[in-house]
């Protein structure tokens, strides 16, 4: 046996594992994508069991491509993954920044910030809609309706109360709306992950060298010049890798998007799969293939983003 | 321009006193050595002219203009760390120019300037590359690059030269001096070798526990040392330090006397010490000689011509240069 023979048979059960893990699913989705395969059908019943017979060819991807929220879902996907990327990038470089330097109770408020992290997705969407952004229960429509009693309770006052008779009554925001869920779904998601961001970058930050921060008063930096020169450099390594683990992660968002809204105005290609797989497997084995390439395409672009600072 | 002033300087970190109460100057265009052990205040006392620290109490003069609370930039200060502190996310280019940015100045001025100083540090192939890209020794002239770019009013180095390999730093040295032969600069040089300080400087500070022992000359350092903390600190090979009957003959409570001002010999002779060779250190140019079995001083050294033959066990016999001894009262200052 030569030196190497050993070590590769050692490997192989994991390696056969690993590609069962991946193929097997894959595999079965690529079937079922091109067969038709629905789970129930009175007129069609030989199309409920999967088989090669029922054969469709690209029939599957032709149907999700024509369906009306298919282009829909992918845009979506893109405007809420980039702007859940964007502002937790934003939020954690601003915090990590803040509570890197030495205050009192420092470590209380440093486990506070993680909590969020550690909540199930689905209950912190609960609590988001129902305690948080409820037009008429929660602290959106409480808030409101604070302000618009302030200012009802001005009308009265002498000299300025026609100033503000003028002003309308506001109405809270709903965020099960068509136009708004999607927002809703980027703010409960923004606040989950922040903490994750935060704690990278902390950690990045504890390691930054001192004496350039020094070299750089005396070369005349002030605060803002070294945050810029200095700090966000040394940051471009953990933004990338903070940027590609949340993307691969936040395409696959579901149950935040059913429970908002259960998908009006907001869809993804998961949601898309989930409405597909009511019925029609076939169509929604389709749409997990185009979800592989989308995320496949993303993976490829941020892999190359990354790679180059990880270069540097 | 550049005469740095520190009056009653004094230095605490919460309830350690790093700088007692302390005066020096330094003349403009001196080329001044702070010298002394490791955790002496070296470094306090540069951060603290450099502003990088706050003086507990006291005042800095730079042209006699009060800086103590002048923020570090308008300080007109460049410093030179030893671990560098490039910049490494910016070419050689990029660094050098920082603080010519930071001033606002022209381009045209900039790339100028950064042109001057590449050429003199022989950094010209270099400019396009990242700190990472380069050598320990390239990495520092790059810092020092940086700091000339500015012109200074003074130049500070914190053990520049600590992270480089011997014979590099033997190169640097020499570099450094003659920057400050032609640039005419006031330099402070902070190490914790006392070669350095001997080879580069105008005038040595040596420091203890954050104490001035000696300011002077390394000459004067050499030939009269203020006490014996400064004796056995200046000179390499150290001075042999004596105490007990030998010193008692000199009237003095310790006597030193360096390795290159006892003669030796292979015969006893009137008043000389015998001894046996332990180590000889053969260097070609000297013998280092390490001799045991001297009351008061084991091993002595004593520096010899390059082509004795002497080997361990040899016996030995040693006698000072009378008008070479040192001589050091119980307080540890020298007796004149
Ligand atoms: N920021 C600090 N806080 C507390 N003690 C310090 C601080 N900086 C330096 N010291 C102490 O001051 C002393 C002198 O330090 P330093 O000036 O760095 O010595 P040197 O440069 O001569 O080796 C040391 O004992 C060190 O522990
Ligand atoms: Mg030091």
């Amino acid at each position: 046996m030569s030196s190497r023979t050993l070590p590769r048979l050692l490997q192989t059960p994991a390696v056969i594992m690993l590609l069962i893990w991946m193929l097997i699913p894959l595999g079965m989705t690529l079937y079922f994508s091109f067969i038709r395969y629905v789970l129930n059908s009175l007129r069609r019943p030989e199309w409920t069991t999967p088989s090669f017979t029922n054969w469709r060819g690209f029939g599957n991807y032709e149907f999700v491509m024509n369906s009306k929220d298919f282009l829909f879902a992918i845009q979506n996907s893109l405007f809420i993954v980039g702007s859940i990327l964007f502002l937790t990038v934003i939020l954690g470089v601003l915090i990590a920044v803040l509570i890197n330097k030495a205050f009192p109770g420092q470590g209380l408020v440093r486990v506070m910030l993680i909590s969020p992290f550690f909540i199930m997705p689905a209950v912190n969407a609960v609590l988001w809609i129902n305690m948080i952004l409820d037009p008429v229960l929660g602290l959106n429509g409480l808030a409101v309706e604070g302000i618009n009693n302030i200012i009802a309770s001005m009308h009265d006052a002498p000299l300025v109360g026609w100033f503000f008779s003028l002003w309308p009554k506001i109405d809270p925001i709903s965020f099960r709306a068509t136009q708004t869920s999607a927002y809703a779904v980027i703010i409960m998601v923004t606040w989950q992950w922040t903490p994750f961001a935060v704690l990278i970058f902390m950690t990045s930050l504890q390691s930054e060298d001192e004496q350039q921060k020094e070299a750089a008063i005396l070369d005349g930096a002030g605060k803002w010049s070294q945050f810029r020169f200095l700090t966000l450099p040394h940051l471009g390594r953990p933004i990338a890798i903070v940027v590609m683990i949340q993307a691969i992660f936040h395409l696959s968002l579901y149950a935040e998007i059913e429970i908002v809204s259960r998908g009006n105005g907001n869809k993804n290609l998961p949601y898309l799969i989930g409405e597909f797989a009511n019925n029609n497997i076939g169509a929604a084995s389709a749409t997990g293939i185009f979800a592989v390439i989308l995320a496949n395409i993303i993976a490829i672009f941020l892999l190359r983003m990354v790679g180059k600072t990880l270069m540097e | 321009m550049g005469r740095i002033v520190l009056e009653n300087v004094v230095k605490r970190f919460d309830e350690t006193e790093v700088i007692p109460p302390l005066d020096l100057t330094i003349e403009e265009g001196e080329f001044a050595v702070f010298v002394g052990p490791s955790g002496c205040g070296k470094s306090t006392l540069l951060r603290l002219i450099a502003g990088l620290e706050d003086a507990t109490a006291g005042r800095v003069l730079i042209d006699g203009e009060d800086v103590t609370e002048v923020s570090p930039s308008k300080r007109g200060l460049a410093m030179v760390f030893q671990s560098y502190a490039l910049y490494p996310h910016m070419t050689v280019r990029k660094n050098i120019a920082f603080p010519m940015r930071m001033a606002g100045m022209s381009e045209a001025e900039q790339n100028e300037r950064i042109t001057a100083a590449a050429k003199s540090l022989n950094l010209t192939d270099y400019l396009d590359r990242k700190p990472g890209q380069l050598s320990g020794g390239q990495r520092q002239r790059v810092a020092i690059g940086r700091a000339i770019v500015r012109e200074p009013e003074a130049f500070l180095f914190d053990e520049p030269l600590s992270n480089l390999d011997a014979a590099l730093r033997v190169g640097m040295r020499l570099e450094i001096s003659e920057m400050h032969k032609r640039l005419q600069t006031t330099m402070i040089y902070v190490t914790h070798d006392q070669v350095e300080a001997m080879t580069m400087a105008d005038k040595i500070v040596v420091l203890q526990a954050g104490v001035i022992e000696q300011v002077g000359s390394p000459l004067e350092l050499y030939k009269t040392p203020r006490n014996v903390f400064v004796a056995g600190f200046i000179g390499s090979p150290k001075m042999n330090l004596l105490s007990g009957v030998e010193a008692a003959e000199y009237d003095a409570d310790t006597i030193g006397i360096r390795p290159e001002h006892i003669d030796i010999s292979m015969k006893s002779k009137k008043g000389s010490w015998e001894g046996t060779v332990g180590v000889a250190e053969h260097l070609g140019s000297d013998t280092f000689i390490h001799i045991h079995g001297i009351p008061g001083c084991d091993p002595m050294t004593v520096r010899a011509g390059g082509d004795i033959e002497v080997k361990h066990g040899d016996k030995i016999y040693l006698s000072p240069q009378a008008e070479h001894i040192h001589k050091f009262s119980e307080d540890g200052l020298r007796i004149p």
